[in-house]
């Protein structure tokens, strides 16, 4: 059964971040009335793209080749501790959220290091702005792990997300996390109201803007990356919601998960159909709210637990 | 102790022959061999004791009034000695390189390389005597030698300036030191810190008052937020190795402090422990804050220590809160998270500075704003200095994310004993990960402006001198430790295992014992992650460049169009930061200086904005308020015989009667 999990885990992870594209773009679409492309479309993008030689700036040093590999390599080392069903991870231990969170952090070092190896305004405007909202995030994903870590007494990922005994608290305080949860997921991976990725005007973009420069395999696998990022994200979203544990009910569980994160890139394509970008100086205040909602659901984990003793 | 005694002996030596010999180049090689010579005396019998042999004890007679001066170099002596001798001495070796001009000239450099030795001297004796007396005078040895090296450049104002204000500073750091040791010395009665065991093992209102003054002392000393003012100004006045040794080494002695008094009390107060989490706190996010507004390279690495003494003292709180709830684990994690960090901010520190100094060598300036490009010319500075700022960003696979990670493990740990302060813990946490998410900033702004991108200033060009070997193998020294702790986490738990181990009361803790302690698998994990990372990258790198398309294909950065793009078009230092300042624009000042064009036929003009240190503004501003209130009071006073005859008799009496009256 382990090894079926980790298949499924390794399947999402690689294969997901083309269909979860796929889906928002196909919400996107019929939300304003056309069909929209294949699914996998994004699938024939990236093959077409490794194929490509790239052409470098003159300005740039061996650190612009380098950075599309190092975020790869970080974010897929990265989704080995993610879990994806509530209770799995293919490798768990005590303290692995910090590990995740500081690999991820290394790159998108790397991505802001590539995007002023170019000497270009518009992209030294995309890495400052990434800088601050990824700076901004941190605290707010550190916040709700450690009310999860409050709630469940447990310092491993995996197991941060165990159902408790008062439901209904318990219930709530999930579905608030999710929700913020979900607000980091359009922070970290350049979604409306955040960002715009299909924007054409590079003044306003902030991720896009960054790799203005990249072509061909660099391009590719910034992308790549990118979307690795958001199903890790989502993953997160999917097991904090998920009620079926790996233990008891895991083909259930597997399948749950993979339609809660359908539900999230289709939640993604609504809210980027829907809603308009936000303002930049209004970005530290969206992220604020859900520091907020994480430090009620600390208070509230706080509370919960002072009755049960 | 007889190694000891050879070891301080020959940084003597050593001091005075550089002082006395003929030339420079004689002077430095010979104090450079005493150095070598005293570091193999001292590390030979400090190591075995920091892997837990026991503590080396000796006694020296001392004339009046203190008749008797004790030495014990316990395992936190040890661990303290053990890396803050080699780092001076390797300081001493990156000096020959970034004084060569000063040494090829008629200049006396020996005075300079015999600071160093005295410096060398001042740890001996700060992290091994047991008397308050001698403890002050290595405490002054150290300020004042830190003060004359910073002043070596003493021809220029800014730089005395700069000393002065330092000198100042370490000397309000003596005065707490000083009336702390009387405090405690009124109810003791004694000067030896074996003497002040019973005082501060008991609650007492004195035993508050000492540790208020100890940790404003030792604060100055370790420039903790709001006593950091004096540092900036410090480390960017000072000769690079300089700057390095006083923020990586010489400073740590506050820190030393902080645990020495910890390790008297044994079982420290609840709101000690909270105290040193809030101040620590505050001092790590004000750090951090300030290095992104710096232009100044050095200023900003010396904002950085700030912050480091910030993470190292929230592992110390946090130990503080473990000793006083009984959680050893609690206890061990903080402890042994700051102390590692000790060890790990030393050394990233040490290599950024020296990278700092390398490349004002290269440039001749250290104004970010006008450097880019240098990655492509420095072949060896830019990738340490990349390694370097990684690490000092606290990311894997590099050093300072061990001790953070234990620190983290340690604040998330599950205490019902906290009751209400449980619920801080994890907002202690989110701060730690805010101050990540900005170092992570602050680096690749530092990186990036230096190192990538094409030179923004015009004239810029540096004298393209090539890197010196003297300056560039003491950073690779520096690399390989932030290397080895990052990679084999379990060798450097060892390594903190028996001072963490006697500051939660177990003076010989055993390796199980220890390990047991610490949350081992998670390391042996960490281990294992990083590994998995490094081969999934080299694999990937192989991948790309072996099976996907490569191309020498070059053209001009896109530029949106736009077909005549040049060097002063890209992002610069202020303009990176601007969004995030924006947010903490109240906790920041701005000086901006306008000059708009105006008219219709408008001339040139100029804005520009410079970040102040908004402590030192206010201290220097309450300085001018209360001068000008003393002037008043004073030019009131009439200036006649008379009146000064007449205060002075009135005072007079007011004394004798006192004294008379008891």
């Amino acid at each position: 059964m382990i090894i079926v999990l980790i298949l499924f885990q390794i399947a999402i992870i690689l294969i997901g971040p083309i269909y979860m594209i796929g889906v928002i773009n196909r919400v996107k679409s019929l939300w304003a009335g056309r069909r929209g492309p294949r699914l996998n479309q994004n699938w024939f993008d990236l093959l077409r793209l490794l194929r490509k030689t790239p052409v470098y700036s003159v300005v740039t040093s061996w650190v612009f080749p380098l950075a599309p590999i190092v975020i790869l390599a970080s974010t897929l080392t990265a989704s080995l501790f993610v879990p994806l069903i509530p209770g799995f991870a293919p490798y768990s231990f005590t303290g692995d959220f910090v590990a995740f969170l500081y690999l991820l952090g290394l790159g998108k070092v790397f991505l802001m290091l590539g995007a002023l190896d170019t000497g270009s305004a518009f992209e030294g405007m995309g890495a400052s702005r990434e800088a601050t909202y990824a700076a901004l995030a941190e605290p707010v994903i550190m916040l709700t792990l450690g009310t999860l870590i409050l709630a469940s007494g447990s310092l491993s990922f995996s197991d941060l997300i165990i159902p408790q005994t008062d439901m209904v608290t318990s219930l709530a305080i999930r579905i608030a996390l999710a929700a913020v949860m979900f607000i980091v997921l359009l922070i970290e991976t350049s979604r409306v109201p955040a960002d715009d990725p299909t924007t054409h005007l590079e003044l306003t973009m902030v991720h896009e803007v960054m790799i203005l420069d990249h072509s061909g395999p660099e391009l590719a696998i910034v992308q790549y990356a990118a979307g690795i990022k958001m199903v890790l994200l989502a993953g997160l979203i999917s097991a904090l919601l998920n009620p079926f544990s790996f233990e008891y009910l895991p083909v259930l569980a597997m399948i749950v998960s993979t339609m809660l994160i359908a539900m999230v890139a289709v939640l993604v394509g609504l809210t980027e159909s829907l809603t308009a970008r936000l303002r930049f100086r209004a970005i530290p205040l969206f992220t604020f709210a859900a520091f907020l909602i994480s430090l009620i659901c600390l208070v509230l984990v706080h509370s919960s637990q002072g009755t049960v003793q | 102790m007889s190694f000891l005694y050879a070891g301080a002996i020959a940084f003597g030596i050593g001091a005075i022959l550089s002082i006395v010999l003929p030339n420079n180049k004689l002077r430095v090689t010979v104090n450079l061999i005493a150095q070598v010579v005293a570091c193999y005396c001292v590390l030979f019998v400090t190591i075995p004791v920091l892997f837990g042999s026991t503590s080396i004890v000796g006694s020296l007679p001392w004339s009046f009034p203190v008749e008797r001066v004790d030495f014990e170099v316990n395992s936190v002596g040890a661990f303290f000695l053990s890396f803050s001798l080699p780092m001076t001495l390797l300081g001493s070796f990156y000096a020959v390189g970034y004084l060569k001009k000063d040494i090829l000239s008629e200049r006396h450099v020996g005075i300079h390389f015999a600071l160093l030795s005295m410096v060398q001297i001042s740890y001996l004796i700060i992290y091994s005597v047991q008397n308050s007396f001698a403890f002050l005078v290595g405490w002054e040895i150290a300020a004042l030698s830190a003060w004359l090296l910073v002043i070596w450049d003493h021809r220029n104002q800014k730089i005395r300036f700069a000393g002065f204000n330092y000198l100042i500073s370490t000397h309000l750091s003596l005065l707490f030191l000083v009336s702390a040791f009387t405090v405690v010395h009124g109810v003791t009665n004694s000067f030896q810190f074996a003497d002040f065991i019973p005082f501060f093992q008991k609650p007492s209102i004195q035993r508050s008052i000492a540790f208020i003054l100890l940790l404003a002392s030792f604060g100055l000393k370790s420039a903790f937020f709001p006593f950091h003012t004096w540092l900036p100004r410090a480390h960017s006045a000072a000769p690079a190795h300089v700057s390095a040794l006083m923020s990586g080494v010489i400073h740590k002695a506050g820190l030393f402090g902080v645990v020495k008094v910890i390790l008297m009390m044994g079982e420290p107060e609840l709101w000690m422990g909270w105290t040193l989490l809030a101040v620590s706190s505050v001092s790590a996010f004000m750090g951090i804050l300030y290095t992104l507004v710096q232009r100044d390279i050095k200023r900003l690495l010396g904002y950085s220590s700030t912050e480091n003494v910030g993470i190292v003292g929230i592992g110390f709180g946090l130990g503080c809160l473990g000793l006083t709830l009984h959680q050893p684990t609690m206890a061990a994690l903080g402890f042994g998270g700051g102390l590692l960090h000790i060890l790990n901010h030393a050394l990233f520190k040490c290599l950024l500075f020296y990278g700092a100094g390398s490349i004002y060598r290269f440039t001749h300036t250290i104004d970010l704003e006008k450097m880019g490009g240098l990655l492509k010319v420095m072949k060896w500075t830019g990738p340490l200095f990349l390694l370097g700022s990684l690490a000092s960003a606290a990311l894997p696979p590099f050093n300072a994310f061990i001790s953070e990670f234990l620190m983290y493990a340690g604040l998330l740990q599950s205490t019902p004993e906290l009751k209400l302060g449980q619920m801080a813990m994890p907002l202690f946490a989110t701060l730690l990960a805010f101050v990540g998410g900005l170092s992570a900033m602050s680096i690749t702004r530092a990186f990036g402006l230096i190192f990538l991108g094409v030179p923004r200033d015009p004239e810029f060009a540096g004298d393209h001198s090539k890197e010196n070997i003297w300056m560039i193998v003491p950073m690779v020294l520096h690399l390989i430790g932030i290397v080895v702790v990052g990679l084999a986490p379990m060798w450097a738990l060892r390594i903190v295992q028996a001072p963490a181990g006697m500051m939660i009361g177990d003076k010989n803790i055993t390796t199980e014992k220890w390990l047991a302690l610490m949350p081992t698998s998670m390391l042996q994990s960490i281990t294992f992650v990083v590994l998995a990372f490094v081969s999934v990258l080299v694999i990937l790198l192989f991948a790309r460049f072996m099976l996907l398309p490569k191309s020498n294909r070059r053209h001009v950065t896109w530029g949106c169009g736009y077909t005549s793009p040049n060097a002063r078009m890209q992002y610069t230092g202020s303009s990176f930061s601007f969004p995030m300042v924006a947010v903490f624009r109240d906790l920041l000042k701005f000086w901006t200086k306008e000059d708009l064009p105006k008219g219709v036929f408008p001339k040139d003009g100029s804005y520009s904005t410079n970040c102040v240190d908004s402590i030192e503004h206010s201290t220097f501003q309450f300085l001018n308020w209360g001068e000008r209130v003393i002037h008043k009071g004073l030019s009131k006073i009439p200036e006649s015989m008379g009146f000064s005859f007449g205060i002075g008799f009135i005072g007079l009496i007011v004394l004798v009667t006192l004294v008379l009256l008891k």
